[in-house]
């Protein structure tokens, strides 16, 4: 007898699935993404019955086209893992578009369990499901449960044991008619030629899609020994579907699928008609009003946004004690050279600098997540996707690039939520566009030095530049390389619902590691290499020199150490390229060490302008310096200013794009960015030198 | 007539969705489909996108999908009931 069992877990999004997968694997999953997409790939276990259950929580998914990556990784996942069984999880409230989908899984020819969830809510609609009729009518095993106790799981996993355990598995599907049925034998027939294909492939699934036109499936018959007879039948069947029922043969399966459901639905469900409205329309009646509904998107947005960092700015500094304490320890018991050197700039400083983002993420994924179960997320979407879609960007890319002010590697990490990968590429290439906190401490400086009394408007200025950027790039993008239709806007508005302290904890945790794991690998590194071009080659001292300008020595020293360092070789060798925008060699070696980070231009500027210690943006002395520097300008600070906004953005952000849309797409972003930072610096270098600024 | 052609607040049933290819097979698999009921909900800020009800969920459309959902209106209309 076989005692492990891999389960498929699926279901429409916001059915509550997410809390039966955690209530049956409890902490024993694992996260991963399915090869060469961004679709998380969540798996538990559990024991129950003496079986050693595998639980694979599939995309949360309305159908199983080809239209998303998710439909398409769930079903692939069903045809080439073969699961033993799918549960379904079903929302009692909204049962026949839920249907519509775990009847599609029945058709696959796997053995389905539904998962009656959320059936409280139902009864308070006025909604009562008659569970043994609706199983008996549809041939699926239903199992009231309640994810949030728990309720109802062990009769869930009764009825997938004893679903395993039987010898023959009946092979029910639904019928789509007499007139669709003809046609859907027809194509049975043909595709039955090709024994080895039909041990493969559901047969009457290929069939049905090939009726609906999947461009996937279609792609499938290619392995079919007689293909072109195959596509000739499927053509003619077709023709003749389109011509009988005068629409497309897509939507008369579609129909005909709901007809099958809505026959059900009437059978086995009661609808007591209900006259007061829900709390979701009461709600949705403020929150989506004309007037009302963008201010108090715009004070929730500016809550979570103001919370986020306010509420990091204490533990952030935690962090970064407890590396300083760390850096001061190895100080001590490290002799001078060159490893304390690394270990203390190189290693301490770069592990705290991944570490110095958790308080972040892990606050701003908390209130995302309350928003996304709450059902906000959503409305916040339908509330922006007029603004955003005349720019070719989603209305589900505005929480990225709000997201982008406060900090790029939680915004791009949200851009996830983006499910068409045109839109999402496009929205992580812009997202650095929206100044992220670590470049006001630059901008402050700046502005500050050059810009006396009215250094508020400038940086201002730089934000907004910013955001046009962002738009007009967006816009240029969808007009050229990433053309195509713009992703239609079928977006499920779900009933507002009450988040779990749970649920949330849960989210927040997932991607606290999925940002460690990523940026760890990328962020030490880099944060070494940043060490070591800033300090090699060692710079070689006269004594006597040292002696005789013994106040300044520290000073001189790390001054003289970056100037010939490979970082100030790198500078000077770029100064042909900086020259044409205002900048000189100290300033190229300022904006290589803003790779790492963006508020190292501060300290690098500190170091070369010959400021102790003390780097911040309040250092009156550093101002002083850059504006006795005969090189600066208020033009070539507002330049400089411009070129940070827009050049590459750090690498903690970069290893966050690296993971969300790949090598290939973060090399081009690279190249975007550093071509128009140069070309936009030029213009308004060369332009303000022609009116004498 | 269309979805485009309603106030807020109509009823409607489906005749048909005249969107080729994937968008109209996702409106179908939303449950857009002939002989569905659903309502005009509302309209976002500036006139789009829409919410509409349809098979007792709320879904949002972009007017150009609405554009190609053929309806009937519904005999009965009545403001505020499911």
């Amino acid at each position: 007898m076989k005692k492990m069992i891999t389960i498929a877990l699926a279901g429409n999004p916001n059915t509550g699935k997410t809390t039966i997968f955690n209530s049956m694997t409890g902490s024993h999953q694992k996260v991963g993404n399915y090869a060469g997409v961004t679709v998380e790939k969540r798996e538990g276990r559990c024991r129950y019955r003496g079986y050693d259950l595998h639980i694979y929580d599939l995309p949360g998914i309305y159908s199983l086209t080809a239209y998303s990556m998710d439909e398409v990784v769930a079903r692939d996942f069903i045809i080439e893992e073969k699961p033993d069984v799918v549960i379904d999880v079903i929302d009692a409230t909204n049962i026949a578009r839920n249907l519509y989908l775990c009847l599609q899984f029945q058709e696959l020819n796997v053995p389905v369990v539904a998962a009656l969830n959320l059936n409280d809510e139902a009864l308070a609609q006025g909604i009562d499901i008659d569970e043994k009729m609706l199983a008996e009518i549809i041939k699926i095993p239903v199992v009231k449960t309640v994810g949030i106790n728990g309720k109802g799981i062990s009769g869930l996993l009764d009825q997938v044991i004893d679903l395993v355990q039987k010898k023959e598995r009946a092979t029910y599907t639904i019928s789509y008619g007499d007139e669709l049925e003809e046609d859907v034998q027809a194509i049975i027939t043909e595709l039955v030629k090709d024994k080895d294909f039909a041990l493969r492939y559901p047969l009457r699934w290929c069939a049905i899609r090939l009726i609906e036109k999947d461009a996937r499936v279609r792609e499938l018959i290619g392995e079919h020994a007689s293909r072109d007879s195959v596509v000739r039948v499927v053509e003619a069947r077709l023709t003749r579907i389109e011509e009988h029922f005068g629409r497309e043969a897509s939507l008369v399966v579609a129909e005909q699928r709901y007809g099958y459901i809505h026959g059900a639905v009437s059978e086995a469900v009661l609808h007591a008609p209900v006259n007061k409205e829900t709390f979701t329309e009461v709600l949705d009646k403020v929150l989506l009003d004309r007037t009302v509904g963008l201010p108090v998107f715009i004070f929730i947005l500016w809550a979570v946004f103001q919370m986020t960092f306010q509420l990091s700015v204490y533990p952030m500094l935690w962090i970064e004690a407890f590396f300083g304490w760390i850096g001061s320890l190895s100080i001590a018991f490290i002799p001078e050279g060159m490893l304390r050197s690394l270990v203390v700039d190189g290693v301490i400083a770069g592990v705290g600098g991944v570490l110095s983002f958790i308080p972040l993420i892990v606050f701003l994924f908390m209130f995302i997540s309350i928003l996304e179960d709450t059902g906000y997320m959503a409305r916040a979407a339908f509330i922006m996707d007029k603004f955003l879609h005349i720019f070719g960007l989603h209305g589900q890319s505005f929480l990225p690039m709000i997201l982008g002010f406060g900090c790029s590697v939680p915004a791009v990490m949200a851009a996830r939520t983006l499910k068409n990968t045109r839109d999402r590429i496009i929205t992580v290439m812009v997202t650095p566009f929206m100044s992220c906190g670590a470049k006001l401490p630059v901008y402050m400086l700046l502005a500050g030095a050059f810009f006396v009394g009215n250094s508020g408007n400038v940086v201002l200025s730089i934000y907004v530049i910013g955001v046009f950027l962002a738009l007009l790039s967006s816009l240029f993008f969808r007009k050229t390389i990433l053309r195509g239709d713009s992703t239609p806007f079928v977006m499920e508005l779900p009933p507002y619902r009450m988040p779990t302290l749970k649920g949330i904890l849960w989210h927040v945790r997932e991607k606290t590691f999925r940002y460690l794991k990523k940026a760890g690998l990328v962020l030490l590194p880099a944060s070494i290499l940043i060490w070591a071009v800033t300090t090699f080659p060692r710079p070689v001292l006269d004594k006597a020199e040292v002696i005789q300008i013994e106040e300044n020595v520290q000073v001189v020293k790390k001054q003289e150490a970056l100037s010939q360092s490979y970082a100030g070789q790198l500078g000077r060798m770029m100064e042909p390229v900086l020259l044409p925008i205002g900048f000189d060699w100290k300033i190229g070696i300022a904006a290589i060490t803003g790779f790492a980070a963006k508020e190292m231009v501060v300290s690098t500027l500190g170091v070369l302008y010959s400021v102790d210690a003390d780097e911040d943006e309040k250092n009156d002395t550093l101002r002083d310096a850059l504006r006795r520097d005969p090189h600066f300008s208020p033009l070539v600070a507002y330049v400089l200013m411009l070129f940070m906004l827009i050049v590459v953005p750090c690498f903690a952000s970069m290893a966050a794009i690296y993971a969300e849309i790949g090598g290939r797409w973060l090399c081009f972003s690279v190249v975007f960015w550093l071509v128009l930072a140069w070309g936009v610096c030029f213009v308004v270098y060369q332009a303000g030198r022609i009116f004498g600024l | 007539m269309t979805i485009l052609d309603l106030q807020q607040g109509d009823r409607f049933k489906v005749k048909a969705v005249r969107i080729p290819r994937e968008v109209g097979k996702r409106l179908a698999d939303m449950g857009f489909v002939k002989g569905a009921e659903g309502r005009v909900v509302r309209s976002a800020l500036l006139g789009d996108p829409l919410q509409i009800k349809i098979c007792r969920y709320d879904v949002s459309i972009r007017r150009a999908e609405a554009a190609g959902v053929e309806v009937e209106l519904s005999a009965v209309k009545r403001e505020g009931v499911v």
